[in-house]
């Protein structure tokens, strides 16, 4: 998908949609599997794996605890393969445009550099860790959940030092509050289909599915 | 029957990436090597797949005689794992205050490595690296970072290696240890320049100081600031 402005807006309903009920789960499930190339989620299979595993151990406790685990674990799964469509589509510079598109050259700047930002540490983070890892093969150290705190301080200490780096460089260069784009966007007509179908995927996942079939048993 | 010697031999060995490539072939046997070029000419690429921790796009790498290795990346923050810089010499399995008393940073046993600043992570980095022995020593980079004393005690160092392979990619071009051979990569080729002084002659990246040295008539036996001084009181006779 080509406009982020449909791409982002579209994940957001979707998002919804999935959260909301099973059957929008599975009507945004279908979505997925139409409007996306899937084949892009290898590129970040361990990312996505372990993101599942995660949901499926708080769907255990969820089903354990009182039940309704198997619907919530359906329905984040889906919301992760979303947020990766999202993620894996996205292009340095985006979120910028979309601020100042949405909000202006003031407040929208703000907005997007910080949303920027964010996009930019989450890169940092995840070539750090691949780094750390690195460094601890080079070192003959086994990768265990006991080296998970001095990573994690390690990271956060990066994230820090680099903040403040940033920081420093917009103080430097006199940055105050604001600046100056011109967004362009390119839509493709596939875009405009994909994102209608989203928002029917959500007009469907409001309408109460098992209301309607009680009524023509 | 003696302890086989060691060597690394680079069959045909390739890395592509969109339009830069390189290929290496070669054998490194015991001692000092230097391997020049220039930035981005595939240096830490190089290091990288002799260290085992990239693969190779084509070609094979075969070691004999080698059973601890270890590379030292260009950046020291690169190789940090811990949280306190007592923490990061346990972590490369030597003493904390053995180490930081010997580069004159015992006060900073608590504090966060990457506090410190660049040169000195730099030196507590190679002083870990350099307090062991291995049979294949990759340094990436070692003389950034540091400034002339530092290097010079590096070179030091690294000319007490009395057994192993020692293999040093850079772009330093004043003070470097003697060495046993001279490598460099040109348009994406390793190419092996032979042993100095002779290797001189069709070195690219031969460093300015040489030239004019042998240019005086007095061409330098190897690339030592050591070398340099002697060649100098030849002149002088």
């Amino acid at each position: 998908m080509q406009d982020p402005r449909i791409r982002i807006a579209a994940a957001t309903v979707l998002s919804l949609a999935a959260f909301m009920s099973l059957h929008g789960a599975a009507a945004v499930f279908l979505w997925w599997l139409v409007f996306t190339p899937r084949l892009q989620l290898a590129k970040r299979i361990k990312m996505v794996v372990s993101l599942i595993l995660m949901i499926a151990f708080f769907s255990l406790v969820l089903e354990l605890s009182g039940g309704g685990g198997l619907s919530y674990f359906i329905r984040m799964t889906v919301i992760v393969l979303i947020g990766m469509w999202l993620f894996s589509g996205q292009k340095s510079g985006e979120f910028l445009s979309i601020g100042v598109w949405l909000f202006g050259d003031r407040a929208g700047f703000e907005l997007g550099m910080v949303a920027e930002m964010g996009m930019q540490s989450l890169a940092s983070v995840t070539a750090d860790l691949d780094r750390i890892r690195m460094a601890e093969k080079i070192k003959g150290m086994q990768w265990e959940v006991r080296s998970l705190v001095p990573a994690g301080l390690v990271l956060v200490h990066s994230a820090l030092a680099r903040a403040e780096d940033t920081a420093e460089l917009l103080a430097v260069r006199g940055y105050q509050y604001g600046g100056t784009l011109c967004p362009t966007f390119f839509t493709r007509p596939g875009d405009i289909v994909a994102g209608m179908s989203a928002v029917c995927i959500l007009i469907f996942a409001l309408i109460p599915v098992s209301e309607f079939f009680i009524l023509y048993r | 029957m003696g302890v086989p010697m060691a060597s690394i031999t680079l069959n045909r060995v390739s890395a592509v990436r969109d339009r830069w490539s390189l290929s290496a072939s070669g054998t490194f046997n015991e001692g000092v090597h230097l391997v020049s070029g220039e930035v981005g000419s595939g240096k830490s690429t190089l290091a990288l797949m002799m260290a085992g921790l990239f693969p190779p796009s084509g070609g094979d790498i075969g070691k004999e005689g080698i059973t601890t290795s270890m590379l030292s990346l260009p950046f020291p923050e690169l190789h940090v794992t811990a949280i306190s810089v007592a923490g990061e010499c346990a972590s490369w399995g030597v003493d904390p205050g053995e180490i930081l008393d010997a580069i004159g940073l015992a006060g900073k046993k608590e504090s966060s490595p990457l506090s410190m600043s660049r040169g000195e992570l730099k030196r507590l980095h190679l002083a870990c690296v350099l307090a062991k022995d291995y049979d294949l020593l990759l340094l990436d980079e070692p003389f950034s970072s540091l400034d002339c004393e530092e290097k010079v005690k590096l070179c030091k160092r690294i000319g007490q290696q009395s057994q192993g392979i020692c293999v040093i990619f850079t772009h330093e071009q004043n003070i470097l240890p003697r060495v046993t051979r001279i490598w460099e990569i040109v348009d994406g080729m390793l190419v092996d320049c032979g042993t100095p002084p002779d290797a001189f002659t069709h070195w690219h990246h031969v460093p300015p100081v040489i030239t004019k040295l042998t240019a005086l008539g007095a061409r330098p036996d190897n690339i030592s600031p050591d070398d340099f001084l002697e060649a100098v009181c030849r002149i002088q006779g």
